[in-house]
């Protein structure tokens, strides 16, 4: 159950180069990909994405296409759902079925919003494989410290980060002891066991909770955990490159 | 002639959502929603963050040891969320734990620690988004969680036994989670005939299919997990009560 997002964002080459400047090419290309709401500008923001993280970034092309199919299960269920449409009367239809007293259909509107919609969640995902592919979550984190969040809600996050981990470790050896037993073998067994896994987890997890807690009070803990943050320097190419990328997008649209 | 087609279609419409893996983890993903709409709502989820944000600060304020307490209920929702549940039908998929969150530590907390956990996955497991942020954590972080705990009080001050408020609470706080992504969706998205109703019908009866058995399912895992916390926690039960109280 490794997350392996966060295993390729600590390998990534370009790990090094300053959150900020990744965090502004991922969200200012987004929101470009959203606005823009056409083919071929997504094309385009997937292609530059998926160029910089294989290429630039070293992540393995087949790692990466696996993530694309994440979220591709909602996808298609989100877009054939917006594309086919259900009326009691007949509608300008492209093409219909009569189905229990009701047409199922596909509108000439309905079709290309949903075309355009795929290939629009499709660069936007682009984007979001960019930033995390390429941002440790350290690093995420310390960019949305300078962004002024909130501290509490960085402190939180930064806290909730380590012990994901923690868990996951707890839970994986759990759940292999309980299938080696035929924990998993049937329905009932599996809803007893995945039970007794998640009430034992939160159960340690509460234990853990004040052991660290006693162990951070004894070496004057005042409520605040405060760490050193690695210094990545700050590159004027990189945000230049920022700027190029959206203005020629932004010029295609115009083109278009 | 039509009617084989038409039941093609309605098959390979019941194949495609009774797959486990159009089921995992239903929040709306990255770049499905126009940019008007994120913005939207994004501005409707941030007084409940920021209201979140307060109590949090001021329950850790009185009692700093709960902050820890408080940040690993977060990684466990995380997990849970990673978590695999056999559904009624055979399927798989995963809890929202937003039942489970809002009994143990009241709706306010979650909204943060639901935001954090969205984000959380969005960029190490490539669910949900960053536009689609407010849209989600409204769902899954606001609604979810107040329906839960408003059903579990209800029940109690009805004088129900606990295993129906805690199984009703987690079973509709899962199905209203839902309905609130397929309004959304039909907001962003009306139909081209019929528009927005139309739109929400088609939304809901296909969430409906997937959503009800597993709505049922996270229902009795909640119960189960509820059960065995409060038979087996008694040691760490005065630490938790009190986060139940001040949350």
């Amino acid at each position: 159950m490794m997350i392996s997002i966060d295993m390729y964002a600590y390998a990534s080459k370009l790990k090094d180069i300053n959150p900020m400047e990744k965090l502004a090419l991922a969200f200012i290309t987004l929101c470009v990909c959203l606005w823009a709401n056409s083919i071929i500008i997504s094309l385009a923001v997937l292609l530059i994405m998926t160029w910089s993280t294989i290429y630039q970034g070293g992540i393995p092309g087949t790692v990466y296409l696996k993530l694309l199919l994440i979220p591709m299960g909602f996808l298609i269920l989100g877009v054939l759902t917006i594309a086919i449409e259900i009326t009691p009367q007949p509608y300008e239809f492209l093409g219909s079925i009569y189905f229990f007293n009701f047409y199922l259909g596909v509108s000439k509107a309905g079709l290309i919003t949903a075309t355009q919609l795929f290939f629009r969640a499709l660069g936007a995902v682009s984007c979001l494989y960019y930033l995390s592919l390429n941002t440790p979550m350290m690093d995420v984190m310390s960019a949305l410290r300078k962004l002024r969040c909130p501290k509490l809600l960085v402190e939180m996050m930064s806290l909730i980060y380590r012990f994901i981990f923690v868990f996951i470790a707890t839970a994986e050896t759990m759940i292999i002891a309980q299938s080696s037993r035929l924990g998993y073998s049937g329905i009932l067994s599996g809803y007893r066991s995945l039970g007794t896994l998640i009430s034992s987890i939160f159960i340690r997890s509460y234990q853990q909770a004040d052991k660290i807690y006693t162990s951070l009070e004894s070496r004057g803990y005042d409520g605040e955990l405060n760490v050193l943050e690695q210094h990545k320097a700050y590159s004027l190419i990189g945000y230049l490159k920022v700027f190029g990328i959206n203005i020629f997008l932004i010029s295609l649209t115009a083109i278009i | 002639m039509k009617k084989d087609k038409a039941f093609l279609i309605l098959s390979l419409t019941l194949v495609l959502v009774s797959q486990p893996k159009s089921a995992y983890g239903m929040h709306i993903m990255e770049g499905f929603l126009p940019p008007i709409w994120s913005i939207s709502w994004g501005l409707i989820a941030l007084p409940f963050v920021i209201h979140g944000l307060y109590s949090l600060r001021k329950t850790i304020d009185e009692a700093p040891k709960l902050k820890l307490l408080i940040a690993m209920s977060g990684a466990f929702a995380f997990l849970l969320s990673a978590l695999k549940i056999p559904s009624v039908t055979g399927s798989c998929s995963h809890p929202t734990g937003t039942g489970l969150g809002a009994v143990l530590f009241g709706p306010t907390i979650m909204s943060v620690l639901g935001l954090i956990v969205l984000l959380f996955q969005a960029l190490l497991l490539g669910h949900g988004g960053l536009t689609t942020l407010g849209a989600n954590t409204f769902s899954m972080a606001v609604v979810g969680p107040f329906v839960a705990y408003a059903v579990y009080i209800i029940i109690r001050k009805a004088n129900g036994p606990q295993w129906l408020g805690v199984f009703l609470a987690a079973a509709l706080g899962n199905l209203s989670t839902y309905m609130t992504t397929s309004i959304q969706l039909a907001l962003a998205f009306p139909a081209e005939a019929g528009g927005f109703i139309a739109s929400l019908t088609k939304f809901m009866s296909i969430f409906a299919l997937t959503q009800i058995p597993l709505s049922i399912s996270e229902g009795i895992l909640t119960v189960l997990v509820i059960k065995s916390i409060a038979s087996y926690a008694n040691a760490e039960l005065p630490s938790l009560k009190r986060l139940i109280k001040e949350a």
